[in-house]
């Protein structure tokens, strides 16, 4: 693990109402890393995931963005957020558009590229993700695995320094499974930074430089995948491992 | 027959009384679509306030005038509405009568187009809008760009129906003295005492114009439909 810190976490709390999701989780993401958050349902690991940009407001608790405490009163979110690419469970296209649009729109209409430059890059991202003949056409003409990866094609279109996937394949027919994760690990090779929410252990063993398990809002334990997987140390982790694999 | 021809010639041909029917269907057609713009104008800003302050919990005190609006106007019946603003409101200010009930059915129509188009922007999946966040993208731009495209398509049935309750709302007019198209049928009725003809031409050209209105309804959802294969 080297020491450039991009996001650092501190006793990070949320609740909604009376629930208290987060109770207190402190760690640090550095550049580079790809790590894996696993747990058990409601354990609250999307909601850390979705508080790295604010999407959930944490109740109490600091996150710092490439130095940067992001969740100081007055700071530009929006401004964060164009650095911090978000992959969504239910893919989230925007159904109003075609492709090409749904991954031009935010560089064009946020100023950082021509519509020129921007629908380049879509041609780019698209043939990276394998769907160079989509560009016309609409989400719903998609699978779940093609939207999927026009979802990550969209994400990666603001040249984001870190990528959060939130379960990116539990909304997925099997067999298309294999199409995003072989994207995920293309991009985890290119070394771009992410934290991914996943119930697939064969990724997270795989392509992940750090396991994390999260049980009842805190962080159990994490590890390198050999060691969490082999020798896991928390009876909660064993336990859960014991019924996932 | 020869009575139809008889009956037809005395309520629309003699003393050109055809003219009291254009007359009423040019009044009609005009308050109707100014109405229908004043309608959406104002029906839109509501729904964007309400729904503004639904999802971020700004614009208390804007949302709170517009749940009165909404409240008072869909509370109370159109007509005394109507009445109200011609002899309350305008009362010691000379405004034609037209501007008046321009003024009064879209302020009507406004009421319903903003619960309308605020149900349509509950209808889209609030993944939509975090999709639309998460990328930097502002709340203004993700609604102008995302949000409400999706939710215009979704209403425009409702919207369409909105529209036709509007045009047919408009043959209260009369109630201010206003020869709209119901009221040109009934001056020619109380000239010539005969009933049954002045009525069907005016059902009939209601008919007709709230045909043509579904028909062009129609081709916009068919042309906003492209996008779903």
């Amino acid at each position: 693990m080297n020491d450039n810190v991009l996001i650092e976490v501190r006793d990070l709390h949320k609740g909604f109402g009376e629930h208290q999701v987060l109770k207190g989780i402190d760690t640090k993401i550095c550049q580079g890393e790809v790590v894996a958050i696993i747990g058990p349902s409601g354990c609250g690991k999307s909601t850390f995931l979705r508080s790295l940009n604010l999407l959930e407001q944490p109740t109490s608790g600091s996150v710092i963005f490439e130095g940067k405490e992001i969740t100081a009163p007055g700071t530009d979110v929006d401004r964060i957020r164009q650095k911090i690419g978000m992959v969504f469970q239910q893919f989230n296209l925007f159904a109003n558009m075609n492709i090409r649009d749904n991954i031009t729109l935010a560089p064009v209409k946020l100023g950082l590229m021509t519509k020129e430059e921007a629908e380049k890059r879509a041609k780019e991202l698209l043939e990276r993700v394998g769907l160079p003949d989509k560009a016309d056409a609409y989400p719903a003409m998609l699978s779940g695995g093609q939207k999927q990866r026009v979802a990550i094609a969209r994400a990666l279109a603001m040249n984001p320094d870190v990528m959060l996937f939130d379960e990116p394949t539990s909304a997925l027919d099997p067999e298309m499974v294999g199409e995003v994760l072989g994207i995920m690990k293309e991009l985890a090779r290119d070394g771009m930074t992410m934290v991914v929410v996943t119930h697939e252990m064969g990724f997270a063993r795989e392509v992940a430089s750090r396991v994390m398990f999260i049980d009842e809002g805190v962080i159990r334990e994490e590890n390198t995948p050999q060691e969490f997987f082999a020798q896991p140390k928390n009876p909660r982790l064993q336990e859960f491992l014991s019924k996932v694999l | 027959m020869q009575q139809f021809i008889d009956e037809f010639k005395l309520n629309f041909i003699d003393q050109n009384r055809y003219q009291y029917i254009l007359e009423g269907l040019k009044n009609t057609i005009i308050i109707s679509l100014l109405a229908v713009v004043v309608g959406i104008a104002i029906g839109f800003l509501v729904a964007i306030i309400r729904s503004n302050h639904d999802k971020t919990g700004h614009m208390k005190i804007a949302n709170a005038l517009c749940k009165v609006y909404l409240t008072v106007i869909r509370g109370t019946p159109t007509m005394i509405q109507l009445l109200i603003i011609y002899y309350v409101i305008f009362a010691s200010v000379n405004v034609p009568k037209l501007v008046v009930a321009f003024i009064a059915f879209g302020l009507n129509s406004g009421a319903y187009v903003a619960e309308i188009v605020r149900s349509g922007i509950m209808a889209v999946d609030h993944g939509q809008f975090e999709a639309g966040r998460s990328l930097g993208l502002n709340y203004k731009q993700t609604m102008r760009y995302i949000i409400m495209p999706q939710a215009f398509k979704n209403v425009l049935p409702a919207l369409g129906n909105e529209f036709i309750v509007l045009l047919k709302e408009t043959s209260i007019s009369g109630y201010i003295g206003l020869t709209d198209l119901t009221h040109g049928g009934d001056i020619i009725r109380g000239i010539t005492f005969s009933a049954m003809m002045p009525l069907l031409a005016v059902a009939l050209i209601y008919l007709i114009l709230v045909m043509g209105l579904s028909y062009c309804m129609e081709r916009l959802e068919r042309r906003l439909r492209v996008n779903e294969r």
